[in-house]
């Protein structure tokens, strides 16, 4: 199951946090795929992600979580 | 429970820990804390819980607030002399963060009204000045399975043990009895440093935290002993006694959440 979030104009970390809890409402392996800004947003909220163990791809402003 | 916009944007700083979770910001939420004492310790314990977000907090405290007070109260201000200091600390608690209750008790905490107060709570912190209270906060936290953080502070000496009530050494198991009046000199006698008890009231803060959330190991069976003089940390072992007046009866069976 995939779901979507739109966090553009969401600065960090708040960003950071709003794709956590989506995370949190996932079943493990469920899909998120979140829309952020370029610059700071896009680089580290992936970067978050993989620390926290998740999987993780990026494709130009779209961020792809798997849900561990 | 949901958190709101505000409440994100609040406790976002914790809410991005590896650690920390929108489920433990939940746990928490919907917690109800009693704080023991509006003084030394009292006023960071409180301050920390209400600051993190705790549901309901309640503070018990008799006294009115003195100028000898200021200097280690830190929710007590100057132009506050001569309040009532559960009020006092309640006020400040609310204004610190609206979205958590906060009650005040304007009663001296003793055997009799113990088990009213701390029933109903998911923990107890004691930041109390007198063992008789101390061991009246355990006794009555032990008979209702309320988890407990003690601590007491003197000089620059201070200790933190928390209690699982049934699974973990409780105040009592720990020190046994009350020791003879007049042989340890009370905390108005012998003086502190308010940067000493800050320490510990922090410390008791991020204990409760711990006991309600299940984030982290809380210091169960294990009493922080502290040094303040050349911040020295010791932790001392300390198990349940089979014999414990306030919690050899309890098993150890856990209560459903």
């Amino acid at each position: 199951m995939q779901t979507a979030i739109d966090l553009t104009g969401v600065a960090c970390p708040m960003n950071w946090v709003k794709t956590k809890l989506a995370l949190e409402r996932l079943a493990p392996g469920d899909e998120l795929a979140v829309r952020l800004d370029p610059g700071e947003p896009i680089e580290s909220v992936p970067r978050s992600a993989r620390e926290d163990g998740h999987e993780v791809a990026v494709e130009g402003d779209v961020v792809t979580i798997v849900r561990r | 429970m949901t958190l709101s916009e505000s409440e994100l944007e609040r406790y976002s700083r914790q809410l991005v820990l590896p650690e920390w979770s929108g489920e433990a910001q939940e746990r928490l939420k919907s917690a109800t804390a009693i704080v023991v004492g509006a003084g030394a310790l009292g006023s960071p314990a409180a301050t920390y819980l209400v600051a993190a977000g705790v549901g309901h907090l309640g503070i018990v405290d008799e006294d009115v607030v003195e100028l000898s007070n200021l200097h280690r109260q830190p929710l007590h201000f100057t132009p506050d002399v001569g309040r009532q200091k559960a009020e006092n600390a309640a006020l400040k608690l609310g204004v610190l963060n609206p979205d958590v209750q906060v009650d005040p008790y304007p009663v001296r905490l003793d055997e009799q009204n113990a088990p009213a107060i701390v029933m109903g709570a998911d923990v107890v912190v004691d930041c109390s000045d007198s063992f008789a209270t101390r061991y009246a906060v355990n006794d009555a936290c032990c008979a209702q399975r309320v988890p407990l953080v003690e601590a007491g502070v003197l000089g620059f000496d201070g200790l933190v043990l928390s209690i699982k009530p049934g699974e973990s050494a409780c105040y009592r198991c720990a020190f046994l009895t009350e020791p003879p009046a007049g042989s340890v000199p009370s905390c108005r006698e012998a003086g502190v440093l308010g940067a000493t008890a800050g320490i510990v009231g922090s410390i008791q803060a991020l204990e409760a935290i711990k006991l309600i959330t299940g984030v982290g190991e809380p210091l169960v069976d294990r009493i922080l002993q502290l040094d303040a003089r050349g911040m020295e940390q010791t932790i001392v072992s300390t198990t349940r006694r089979a014999d414990c007046p306030a919690c050899g009866r309890l098993t150890a069976a856990p209560q459903s959440a």
